[in-house]
């Protein structure tokens, strides 16, 4: 349960390289437990 | 008193740990039980982080993501430098350089003729880069206007195939972001914690603003948080802010910027449902308001009966936006395995509404390799005045748009992943995805030579991604 | 940790999201902590980690004559054949005797004969202190794994490596029977089996070397073992000249100038064990020893 793996985000820059993919993509955006941290990708 | 680390270990504690390690596999009956394997490998660096307590961690990445057929690509390089408090502090710093290129949907429609465009290309007398419209376009003068003898007024005009998904191969964008953020106890609360981050980008400029509280209950079973966020935008595009559903014209346009702000909260729950089960629940809700419209996108007004391009108009979306969303991941412990399942509704006052399902599998194939194949399913309904075109003679409606990322679509993504992790500090992983989106491009209703054309704008995507850790004093 | 009676038996409690196992062996408090709340797991956990504790005294005890220590110990220059365990101790031993140049060598023991560290200012004459030295230097055994040949008059001593080795052993033991968060301590000689629930680290404290019982430092763990080598319970004091018990078996006095305490971190107890007293025998060099093997050490002077 301690492992990295076992952590809610253990690889916070690819969890946030994911979401900028989708969220410029699509049109439904985070739904995650962090907040903010915008960019303006259109 | 305080000792340094040094990077390497001195002879006589290479060879302690050598002998320690041979002396504790010997008398140490071998088992399947992962801890002791560790001692086999006397190349292992446990990880202990004391005396000194603090600790720090460095993650790299790169991302480098390419459409087919010369759409978008972006390379985005990032870093985030964590420092570990002894009381469980945290201080995170984070920043990311992003360059897009590549060709873009300008929102029209394909034709069964060449079309035109012309867009705005600064005047003489400022630092015109020609560059920018070397992407399959051309600098034109601009033809003066009434009561003007002569111009000097320039544009931009690319011209489209037939039969083709018109787009607009100019742009070319670098943006910078930075992050920062800090965490910490507070008296009897588990956790507090503030950022923000600034974001900017040759036409756009963002910041953002977050405060959280968590607290634990049952033993750290449980942690109910809430966090608040905020973000301040300001869109400068190139060309000036066009006046929505107004006709595409090369000129200049004013206001030059336009702004929107957001404020929403994020409700959040994880347990430790078992010893090897973890969920996370949150509830999230955002308030939009301002400027939301892609000012380079035009929407096409056909002819009623043949389906040709009339004009094109600029497009408009609502001011207000209001949205909510539900997130369940759990993560399951099945060693060697580790599963992730997570499930996402979306829902919004623009009448969006999507469903989110991810599952991922970490698997450990040694001590220090593990592989990771995962996929993602996606589906949106479209906005309720997502439109592929208009139609010339109908009256205009107060909002529409083009935009793929506005319309219904379905999306799955195929990621596998592999990851390094030699020592206790380091990990060096690889991740490579492909992304795909599917829609309806045949609409039934679609008119004239529309019926011969593929109406849907979305894409695939390839992407690879990179990244390092490395944790230290 | 509290003292407790040589004899006591064994007792579970709560201790705070834990549940503790403690009992007295190697002339040391020992406890077993598991993060558990299942009473059963705990106790089964702590007997376990109980007779590993007492197998292995029981076996390499100087002081029992039927020890395996004991046996080499009395074989008046005649070959003895060890088990695996043994043989692989010794050789640990023969290889530490290498690594360090001759400072850390069991057949010093005998020196116990003359230096009694009580706190008293008892320091032996430097005849005596001659005359025993005869008696000690590993490079004077025979060693011919299954087979060990002291000349006679010399004995070995594993209480150098013994509680650090049972310490891995017991926690060993507790992996095959949980894979929950565990933690053994045998006097302060320690390790853990992995972080604790949701990656938090165990907290421990580091003793001071004077008798006001604060703690000097404050250590978190997240994996491996702890050890520290120090004076502060047996020391001579003599002429303000405070002798540490670890003694230099080449000289056959105390070192020198050794700090009063070294706590080491490092994967497992034997290897924290093993630089903590190898630290010690440097002397004034203490810190730079450490500092040049790059080892995660506090030392405290």
């Amino acid at each position: 349960m301690a492992r990295r793996e076992m952590q809610l985000d253990p690889y916070p820059l690819q969890t946030a390289a994911d979401d900028h993919i989708y969220f410029s993509k699509e049109a439904s955006s985070g739904g995650r437990g962090f907040a903010g941290g915008g960019c303006g990708c259109n | 008193m305080q000792l340094r680390r040094k990077k390497r270990a001195g002879k006589v504690r290479e060879n302690l740990a050598m002998f320690s390690a041979s002396l504790l596999a010997a008398t140490i009956a071998p088992a399947a039980n992962e801890a002791k394997a560790q001692y086999n490998d006397s190349s292992y660096n446990n990880d202990i982080f004391g005396p000194g307590i603090a600790y720090s961690e460095i993650d790299s990445a790169l991302l480098v993501y390419q459409e087919p057929g010369g759409r978008v690509r972006a390379i985005e390089p990032a870093t985030d430098l964590t420092a570990h408090g002894a009381a469980g502090q945290e201080l995170n710093l984070g920043l990311v350089f992003d360059a897009v290129s590549g060709a873009t949907p300008n929102g029209a429609v394909p034709s069964d003729k060449i079309q035109t465009f012309v867009t705005p290309l600064k005047a003489q007398g400022s630092t015109v880069t020609v560059t920018s419209a070397s992407g399959g376009s051309t600098v034109i003068h601009l033809p003066p206007s009434p009561g003007e003898v002569a111009s000097a007024a320039l544009g931009r005009q690319y011209t489209v195939a037939p039969n083709a998904l018109p787009m607009d191969r100019g742009f070319r964008d670098h943006r910078i972001g930075f992050n920062f953020g800090m965490s910490f106890p507070l008296g009897g609360i588990s956790n507090v914690g503030f950022g923000g981050g600034y974001s900017i980008e040759r036409d756009y400029r963002a910041i953002t603003a977050n405060a959280r509280i968590a607290q634990n209950f049952n033993s750290d079973d449980t942690t109910i948080s809430l966090s608040l966020n905020t973000e301040l935008d300001s869109s400068f595009p190139y060309g000036g802010v066009p006046t929505p559903l107004t006709p595409m014209i090369p000129d200049w346009k004013t206001p030059s910027s336009r702004g929107k702000t957001q404020a929403g909260f994020v409700l959040g729950l994880t347990e430790v449902m078992t010893r090897r089960w973890l969920m996370q629940l949150d509830y999230s809700f955002d308030l939009q308001s301002g400027y939301q419209n892609d000012p380079y996108r035009v929407i096409s007004v056909v002819d009623p009966v043949s389906g040709e391009p009339t004009s094109y108009l600029y497009e408009n979306r609502p001011n207000n936006r209001q949205s909510q969303s539900l997130f369940w991941d759990n993560k399951l412990d099945f060693d060697p395995a580790v599963t992730d399942l997570s499930l996402r509704y979306f829902k919004d006052s623009w009448g969006v509404t999507s469903e989110t399902a991810e599952l991922s599998e970490r698997i450990r194939l040694a001590r220090w390799v593990y592989v990771e194949p995962s996929a993602r399913w996606y589906q949106q309904s479209a906005a309720n005045f997502f439109d592929n075109y208009l139609v010339s003679g109908q009256p205009l409606p107060a909002f529409a748009s083009p935009d793929p990322r506005l319309g219904k679509f379905t999306a799955i993504t195929y990621g596998a992943k592999v990851g390094f992790n030699p020592t206790g500090r380091t990990e060096l992983y690889l991740r490579g995805g492909y992304y795909q989106q599917t829609g309806d491009g045949h609409p039934a209703d679609a008119i004239g030579q529309l019926k011969q054309q593929n109406l849907f704008a979305g894409t695939n995507a390839a992407f690879v991604f990179l990244g390092y850790n490395w944790d230290f004093h | 940790m509290a003292a407790r009676a040589a004899e006591s038996p064994n007792n579970l409690e709560h201790s705070g999201t834990d549940f503790l196992f403690s009992f007295h062996a190697m002339a040391t408090p020992c406890e077993v902590r598991l993060e558990t709340d299942d009473a059963d797991l705990a106790k089964a956990a702590g007997h376990a980690v109980e007779w590993e504790a007492r197998r292995i005294e029981q076996k390499f005890s100087r002081y029992k004559s039927d020890s395996v220590v004991g046996l080499i110990n009395a074989a008046g220059g005649r070959e003895m054949a060890v088990d695996a365990e043994t043989a692989h101790l010794l050789n640990f031993a023969a290889k530490c005797f290498q690594v360090s140049n001759g400072l850390f060598d069991i057949t010093s023991g005998v020196l116990r004969r003359i230096w009694r560290f009580d706190g008293s200012d008892n320091v032996p004459a430097n005849a005596q202190i001659r005359s025993l030295c005869q008696l000690i230097g590993w490079q004077k055994v025979t060693w011919k794994p299954p087979a060990i040949r002291l000349p006679p008059g010399m004995e070995i001593d594993l209480g150098g490596l013994a509680k650090e080795y049972a310490v891995d052993k017991a926690l060993a033991a507790i992996c095959e029977i949980t894979s929950l968060p565990a933690l053994v301590n045998f006097g302060g000689d320690l390790r853990v089996s992995g972080p604790r629930a949701h990656g938090k680290r165990w907290k421990v404290a580091i003793e001071s070397v004077d008798a006001s019982g604060h703690a000097a430092g404050l250590l978190e763990l997240v994996d491996g073992a702890l050890a520290t080598s120090g004076d502060s319970r047996r020391f001579l004091l003599k002429d303000g000249v405070r002798y540490g018990h670890i003694l230099n078996p080449r000289t056959g006095r105390p070192i020198e100038h050794a700090p009063r305490s070294v706590t080491v971190a490092a994967a497992t107890c034997v290897e924290a064990g093993m630089i903590a007293t190898l630290a010690v025998l440097q002397g004034k060099g203490a810190e730079a020893f450490l500092k040049r093997e790059g080892a995660r050490a506090w030392c405290i002077r």
